[in-house]
């Protein structure tokens, strides 16, 4: 069954209202042994939005979604969800007791019941009666796609049946707040498209506020309303993802959503968020980051998007300008087939950019010029550890 | 005491809570919507009621686990320590224990050990490859045979063959000159063959698991470069060295420590091993606690050389062969002759292991005056009388009744020793245990029963206000002290198997700590559950050392009424009340699987099952 075809017209008619509910979290500390995975985290979620929070492993992302949902206990600092307090100190609210629901990364569906038990399981608290339970379990599965799969067992399902059984069980009790916990992670890249549409679609149908973990860039920013990168233990930068991608508040942001590449160089002027920046013989007229002043070395971080192939101009190989768009002598590494086109490696003699795309295949070898649009790159201090991703 | 139990109680209740989530251990709180300071008041509840249940726990493991044995093999060095002699430090009971008799028992046991171990191993290697690599008729038989093997005694299968071959026995009375059988039975060779064929089960297990994972490129690879069948074996020979050094320290361990054969066929061929020789010392007058502590001290050594044997055997080697690209064996297909030969090596070993022992006691059992020189005739007057007199039929509802009571124990404990064993993030209190139960899993069943005797006797203990020594309850305690480490071992599997989320997946949906803990886990767990219970109550029923020396004066476990008819020459009402035992205790296991096939709901019978 399509995951596409099982997103219906009438949706609209079935549990959608907007009941979403905020979530406030403050200098939230949570450590295992010396490690500490929570650095005094504060994150507020608007009641009805989808925000995701992307960073990689070890950063602390899922211990702060445990924490919300009472899975784990703070060390330190509170939450809320919606005007009550359900962690801080010396409170603890069981997860019973939060009113929300959550997808798992393994689906953490019982075995013993059927996906009609393990999806009606949710309504239990809610004192829903019994006929109107199962109505409500048949047109939720309907929703995801299950109709027929009400008396099979999880392990009578494929992956990607499981974890919409996970999505139905979920939203089955129209709670106010869901979480994400990398649900797609163990799933293949096709469906994980398909089901990123269904929660995407669904979740914002029953109008509850989501929040959503993931490593993966992609994901988070095709789900995301509002975007929360974490590193160790610590919020780096939040926003919508196109904020985030425009102008990424560090290099480590920059970097995990995704660059071709970086160059290092000396800011020749800076002032009012901006600097000229040389590297070698081509000069960059970029945004920056606060830290940077002139003389000081910077690095250059280049989205891939920043970067276009030009031929050469007859027969030297020299940079063609300098300043706003700068075109720099470069030569092929390798290309890759992408089906919408190709991605390239090149060597600028600075240094190496990936994933410069175009329509048409280069030659492994040839000469060329990369333009670089000036506004789709960055300059930060050099002093940022490459610990990109980790 | 109770000072002690406070100061115990509150450290074992921080060292958990340091190292616990909230989900599975937590306790329900009420159902309303709280205040905050509702939630601090229930938290602060939450928080106390989490100490005792614990405590006692710890306090149970200490006093059923730990002191006994530690107290009785203290005795060993220290007699003065525990009233016991005047030398505060001696190794005395050492010398003595490693001397003549004592000495040639720790011989005996030794050559023993090393002989069934290897018996062991290679048959059972040999059946494990006949079962999972061949086409050999009956294969679907064996995990039954295996696990009946398994569940009988080691004295039940001596005392089979004993009532064949005794004089006046079966084949005496059946016209048969069993006499020249009888001299090469009654000695090594036949406690050889009785600790082989109980040895058979564990190494079946083991080596069999093993042979299962192992796909069969390993044997593709020596055939396709060149090597013939015989070399294609020993490649998985070596490939299954860890399951086979296994399979031999387990075998060793457990024909070292066995008494059943002891008390039976050894003693009575008057061949000394060392279970019997600290029987005798526990039983002798006056009794010699230090140099049967000496004694469990040897046997003890001898068990851990075994387990160390096994991993330095194994050191700085790597034997992951099992991987997502194995390939499922291929069946050997057997020739006509091939078939026959492994049938009647198959059927044979079946009568040996089961055959014998069964022929002989029901067959005793149904020949009335078996063993005197008197007229013999076939009836069921044995069991007859067996039924009618209660002194005959008291002991099988005693042990059925004290199996039970044991085995719901056990098994809520092992439920909870399993739980803490198998917890993410191992606290002290789990690694502990875990050294706990891994150690009393390594001692023999006759080491336990004088470490309870010798603890329980105690003048402090008396002191104390603890007077369990000859009754019903101390013998509980040590059936449980017994039971308790293999049943936990067996039942980590299954809760290591848990997904933690099942658990926090229920917490987030709705329902409360216990609520989920009974709707979840309890359906998840709910076959090996039921398993382990049967298992223990079948083990308890038959238990033979700690029943020995523990029961209680004016009633007798089953497997005490046995052997003691049996030593009264009333062979017939012996065998007689052994059969009842068994067949209740197949009773017992048929009506629990059934139960369970009725009562519960099919998705908690498809866990574990086969599709």
């Amino acid at each position: 069954m399509s995951a596409i075809s099982s997103i219906r017209p009438d949706l609209h008619r079935v549990g959608v209202h907007e009941h979403g509910q905020s979530i406030h979290v403050r200098s939230a500390r949570k450590s295992y042994g010396t490690v500490e995975a929570l650095k005094g985290v504060d994150l507020e979620v608007k009641a009805g939005t989808f925000t995701v929070l992307l960073g990689p492993s070890g950063s602390g992302k899922t211990t702060l979604l445990r924490a919300i949902a009472g899975i784990e206990r703070l060390d330190a600092g509170s939450i809320s969800l919606g005007p009550t307090v359900v962690d801080d100190r010396g409170i603890h609210l069981p997860p019973e007791r939060r009113g929300l629901a959550m997808v798992f990364q393994d689906y953490a569906l019982w075995p013993h019941m059927s996906v009609h038990q393990n999806v009606g399981y949710a309504l239990r608290r809610g004192r829903t009666g019994s006929r109107e339970a199962a109505k409500r379990v048949t047109e939720t599965l309907a929703r995801v796609g299950l109709a027929a799969k009400g008396s099979s067992y999880p392990h009578e399902l494929s992956g990607g049946q499981q974890q919409r059984v996970a999505l139905a069980r979920a939203i089955v009790g129209s709670p106010a707040l869901i979480l994400f916990d990398e649900p797609l992670s163990n799933l293949d890249a096709d469906l994980r498209e398909h089901l990123r549409l269904e929660i995407s679609t669904l979740t914002r149908e029953s109008g509850a506020t989501a929040l959503y973990i993931t490593h993966d860039q992609g994901e988070a920013f095709a789900l995301a309303d509002e975007v929360a990168i974490l590193r160790a233990g610590v919020i780096e930068q939040r926003g919508t993802p196109e904020s985030i991608y425009r102008r990424p508040a560090t290099p480590f942001v920059a970097r995990f959503t995704g660059l071709a590449g970086s160059f290092t160089g000396i800011a020749t002027s800076a002032a009012g968020g901006r600097a000229t920046v040389r590297i070698g013989d081509d000069e960059f007229r970029v945004p920056a980051s606060a830290g940077v002043t002139e003389g000081a070395a910077v690095e250059l971080m280049i989205r891939p998007t920043a970067t276009h192939l030009e031929p050469t101009r007859g027969h030297s190989i020299v940079s063609a300008s300098t300043g706003r768009n700068p075109a720099i002598a470069a030569r092929i590494v390798d290309v890759a087939y992408r089906g919408r086109g190709y991605d390239h490696v090149v060597d600028c003699g600075h240094g190496i950019l990936t994933a410069v795309f175009d329509e048409v295949s280069w030659t492994r070898g040839q000469p060329c010029l990369v333009r670089i649009d000036s506004e789709a790159c960055m300059a930060f201090p050099e002093a940022a550890p490459i610990d990109g991703k980790n | 005491m109770s000072h002690q139990l406070v100061t115990f109680d509150r450290d074992t209740g921080r060292s958990r809570l340091d190292g616990t989530h909230v989900g599975a251990g937590a306790w329900p709180v009420g159902a309303e919507g709280p205040s905050p300071d509702e939630i601090t008041r229930s938290q602060s509840r939450r928080v106390r009621a989490r100490f005792t249940p614990l405590a006692a726990f710890w306090v149970l493991i200490g006093a059923i686990i730990i002191l006994p044995i530690a107290l009785f093999l203290c005795v060993a060095f220290s007699p003065a320590l525990l009233g016991q002699g005047t030398e505060w430090f001696t190794l005395s009971a050492f010398a003595t224990a490693l001397n003549g008799h004592l000495l040639l028992g720790f011989v005996n046991s030794l050559v023993i050990g090393v002989t069934t171990a290897v018996l062991s191993a290679a048959i059972a290697f040999g059946l494990a490859w006949i079962v999972q690599r061949t086409d050999a008729p009956g294969r679907r038989i064996w995990t039954g045979v295996i696990f009946a093997l398994l569940l009988t005694p080691s004295y039940l299968v001596a005392l089979g063959w004993e009532r064949l071959l005794e004089p006046n026995g079966v084949l005496q009375t059946l016209g048969f000159d069993p006499s020249g059988a009888r001299d090469v039975f009654y000695g090594p060779v036949g406690i050889v063959v009785v600790l082989t064929v109980k040895g058979v089960p564990f190494a079946y297990l083991a080596i069999s698991n093993a042979l299962r994972g192992l796909g069969h490129e390993f044997e593709d690879a020596v055939r396709v470069h060149g090597g013939g069948p015989f070399a294609s074996i020993t490649v998985v020979i070596t490939l299954l060295g860890p399951a086979i050094w296994a399979a031999l320290a387990i075998v060793f361990a457990e024909s070292v420590s066995d008494f059943g054969v002891a008390s039976t066929l050894a003693n009575d061929a008057h061949f000394t091993v060392a279970t019997f020789t600290l029987y005798n010392a526990v039983q002798a007058y006056p009794v010699q606690f230090p140099v049967a502590a000496a004694v469990s001290w040897i046997l003890l050594i001898l068990v851990v050389l075994a387990l160390v044997a096994q991993g330095r055997a194994l050191r700085g080697r790597s034997y992951r062969v099992l991987g997502g690209r194995s390939r499922p064996a291929v069946r050997r297909r057997l020739s006509r002759p091939a078939k026959t030969t492994v049938s009647v090596a198959l059927i044979g070993f079946v009568v040996a292991a089961l055959g014998v022992p069964a022929f002989g006691a029901v067959s005793a059992s149904l020949i009335s005056g078996l063993g005197t020189l008197g007229t013999h005739e076939w009836s069921l007057a044995n069991y007859s009388r067996v039924i009618g007199s209660p002194s005959l039929s008291d002991p099988l509802a005693y042990s059925a009744e004290l199996a039970a009571i044991t085995a719901t124990v056990t098994v809520i404990l092992a439920v909870v020793c399993a739980r803490v064993l198998a917890s993410r993030g191992t606290t002290a209190g789990g690694r502990l245990l875990d050294l706990v139960l891994l150690a009393a899993v390594a001692l023999p069943g006759i080491v336990f029963a004088a470490g309870y005797i010798f603890a329980y006797n105690l003048p402090i203990t008396q002191a104390l206000g603890i007077h369990l020594y000859g009754t019903t309850a101390l013998l509980f305690l040590a059936y449980l002290a017994t039971a308790l480490p293999s049943t936990s071992r067996v039942l980590v599997g299954s809760m290591s198997q848990i997904q933690e989320s099942m658990m926090h997946a229920s917490r987030v949906h709705g329902q409360g700590a216990v609520r989920s803990w009974l709707s979840i886990v309890l359906p998840v767990i709910a076959r090996p559950v039921i398993s382990a219970w049967l298992l223990t109550y079948t083990a308890t029923l038959l238990e033979l050392p700690v029943s020995q020396l523990l029961a209680p004066p004016g009633s007798q476990p089953i497997s005490v009424g046995i052997t003691a008819a049996l030593s009264k020459y009333d062979f017939g009402g012996g065998t007689a009340m052994e059969i009842l035992a068994i067949l209740s205790a197949l009773a017992v296991v048929g009506l629990g699987y059934l139960l369970f096939r009725i009562l519960t709901p099919p998705g908690w019978r498809h866990l574990g099952g086969t599709q």
